[in-house]
């Protein structure tokens, strides 16, 4: 809140300014208040979780009820508040800890490490990639806010906006800042935009239960989380767990992360020109640069040149990789370990065409690469049909298709000797299909009107989307923009 | 493509500007709000979930990475 009060005291000075200074008549660059309700509900499933090491459920629900409010300080000047939750629930996630079927904040200990939950179920000891436990880390909520305020000449062909953000989640959180200008020239033909901004960011880290608890006791297979509990070998075998009589699981290669911090820096250029009475077409280009911690702690990965150790039924090993596997968890041999620095260059083009009355073509292309060695191409097509005064339909299609990062494997095919490695399948080769259908009711005079506030437009929106590894999921978003009267 | 291609795309851009001066009065097309360069408002979320199950982000006018525990 200080933060804001800040940001908003030297806002409502320049506004009282403005007000006095502004004599001569100008349209203003936003009318009247509005208010936009969104909301969205996504849901995905897929069997190369990244926190059971590329393989387990990936099923994943999210609602994220948001609002942003644009209010004018003046003739030339916009305030826009952002506020939204992302309300998520992830089967994959939730095995951060795949044994818990206690619950972590069920207990006394509030933290996700569930040792002290654990003891009590030994006996009952079942976990596998792909069921998802009851833990709390199967549940978050982001929450993010951002101010953005612009400003813009008595001519309108310049603008300028800066901008403040802060989100949260259980492990991460993030501030932001940046700044944009606009110079429009050529009869507003032609518009050029500069734009800056950076993310800080901190992990507040959490590591996979074993991990996490093999750091904790020292190594000691017979103590804290793991006492009681039996390991077992590829063959299904009970290990002896103090090593005397042959090897253990030793996850040599973890640690405790040592770097919380993940940054991200950008530059961005875009360059908009109208080409006709009924084409206009854009150039955007950024430059992003990210260092700090830029793997996920929670993110399992197995080693092809390492021993297999388990916990839960021996009948399940044979057939771990599959969905037969209801019980039975390999011990992860470190979590993901990525560069920390990372340097991606995108650059996108728009082109639009008014066909008719009826018809516009909205298409896009992007070229995308990094230094981690993805390559990307996304194209996209959709086609705004206007059906009467007031509805648009709006079909669309969208190809994308990446080259996998150089430090990724499936399940179990790293090398222990490797600097870096992750079995994130975000990060894998694949193609993606996404089919689109909206429809949107616009009413510029805002005749229908709930209190002081007029509708001016309702849009509901639905993509499925289908990758080639097997991932599919679906979004349904809507909106509401009212305009106060 | 390196970036003396860049350079060649954004002069051959900018050369398109010689090419027409629509005027105010012209551009009751132009200004539909379905020929905007940018997506609306409720397109975010799709945005944003791409960001999350894809390797690229940025080069579309709007948020090029950071602020969440994805790309």
């Amino acid at each position: 809140m200080k933060y804001f009060l800040i940001i908003l005291l030297p806002l409502i000075t320049v506004n009282t300014f403005a007000q006095d200074s502004t004599k001569v008549y100008k349209k203003r660059v936003l009318e009247s208040t509005e208010v936009d309700f969104l909301m969205s509900y996504y849901t995905q499933d897929g069997d190369n979780a990244s926190v059971t090491g590329g393989i387990g459920t990936e099923e994943l629900t999210d609602l994220t009820p948001t609002i942003v409010v644009s209010y004018p300080l003046n003739d030339d000047d916009v305030l826009t508040i952002d506020v939204g939750i992302s309300a998520y629930s992830s089967a994959s996630s939730s095995n951060l800890n795949p044994w818990d079927s206690s619950g972590a904040s069920g207990g006394e200990d509030d933290d996700d490490d569930d040792d002290d939950d654990f003891r009590k179920a030994a006996g009952s000891v079942e976990g596998s990639p792909w069921v998802a436990s009851s833990g709390a880390s199967g549940q978050d909520t982001w929450a993010n806010g951002s101010v953005n305020y612009s400003h813009s000449s008595d001519d309108r062909n310049f603008i300028w906006s800066g901008h403040v953000s802060f989100s949260t989640e259980y492990d991460y959180t993030s501030i932001g800042f940046g700044g944009a200008v606009t110079k429009l020239f050529n009869e507003k033909n032609t518009e050029i935009t500069f734009g800056a901004q950076a993310y800080l960011d901190t992990w507040n880290p959490m590591y996979p239960t074993e991990l996490d608890s093999y750091l904790e006791t020292e190594g000691n297979l017979n103590n804290g989380f793991f006492d009681g509990i039996e390991i077992l070998n590829q063959d299904g075998n009970a290990i002896d767990k103090t090593g005397n009589s042959g090897p253990i699981w030793n996850p040599e290669n973890y640690d405790f992360i040592n770097d919380k911090a993940r940054n991200s820096y950008s530059v961005s250029i875009s360059f908009s020109q109208i080409l006709s009475k009924k084409a206009q077409a854009s150039v955007f280009f950024d430059i992003v640069h990210q260092q700090g911690w830029l793997a996920n702690p929670m993110q399992r990965v197995y080693f092809a040149d390492k021993d297999n150790y388990y916990i839960g039924n021996p009948d399940g090993i044979p057939v771990y990789t599959t969905k037969e596997n209801t019980n039975v968890f390999h011990l992860a041999d470190d979590i993901e370990r990525l560069p920390d620095t990372r340097f991606k260059t995108p650059i996108g083009f728009r082109f639009n065409y008014f066909v008719n009355e009826t018809i516009s073509l909205r298409t896009y292309y992007r070229y995308y690469f990094d230094d981690w060695g993805v390559n990307s191409h996304t194209a996209s097509l959709e086609v705004p049909i206007k059906i009467g005064g007031k509805f648009t339909l709006y079909p669309s299609y969208r190809f994308y298709t990446q080259t996998a990062a150089d430090y990724f494997a499936p399940y179990n095919e790293h090398l222990s000797t490797d600097e870096f490695y992750t079995s994130d399948y975000d990060l894998s080769e694949f193609d993606a299909n996404q089919y689109g259908f909206g429809i949107s009711y616009t009413d510029i005079f805002t005749k229908a009107r709930v209190w002081k506030y007029g509708i001016k437009n309702i849009d509901l929106r639905f993509h499925t989307y289908d990758r080639s590894n097997g991932l599919s999921a679906w979004i349904i978003s809507g909106g509401i923009k009212f305009v106060m009267q | 493509m390196n970036m003396r291609k860049y350079v060649l795309l954004g002069f051959a851009i900018i050369s398109l500007s010689s090419c027409v001066v629509v005027k105010e009065y012209e551009k009751v097309n132009i200004n539909d709000p379905d020929m905007k360069l940018s997506d609306s408002s409720v397109e975010r979320f799709k945005t944003n979930f791409q960001v999350y199950r894809e390797a690229s982000v940025g080069g579309n006018g709007g948020k090029t990475g950071g602020g969440c525990g994805c790309n």
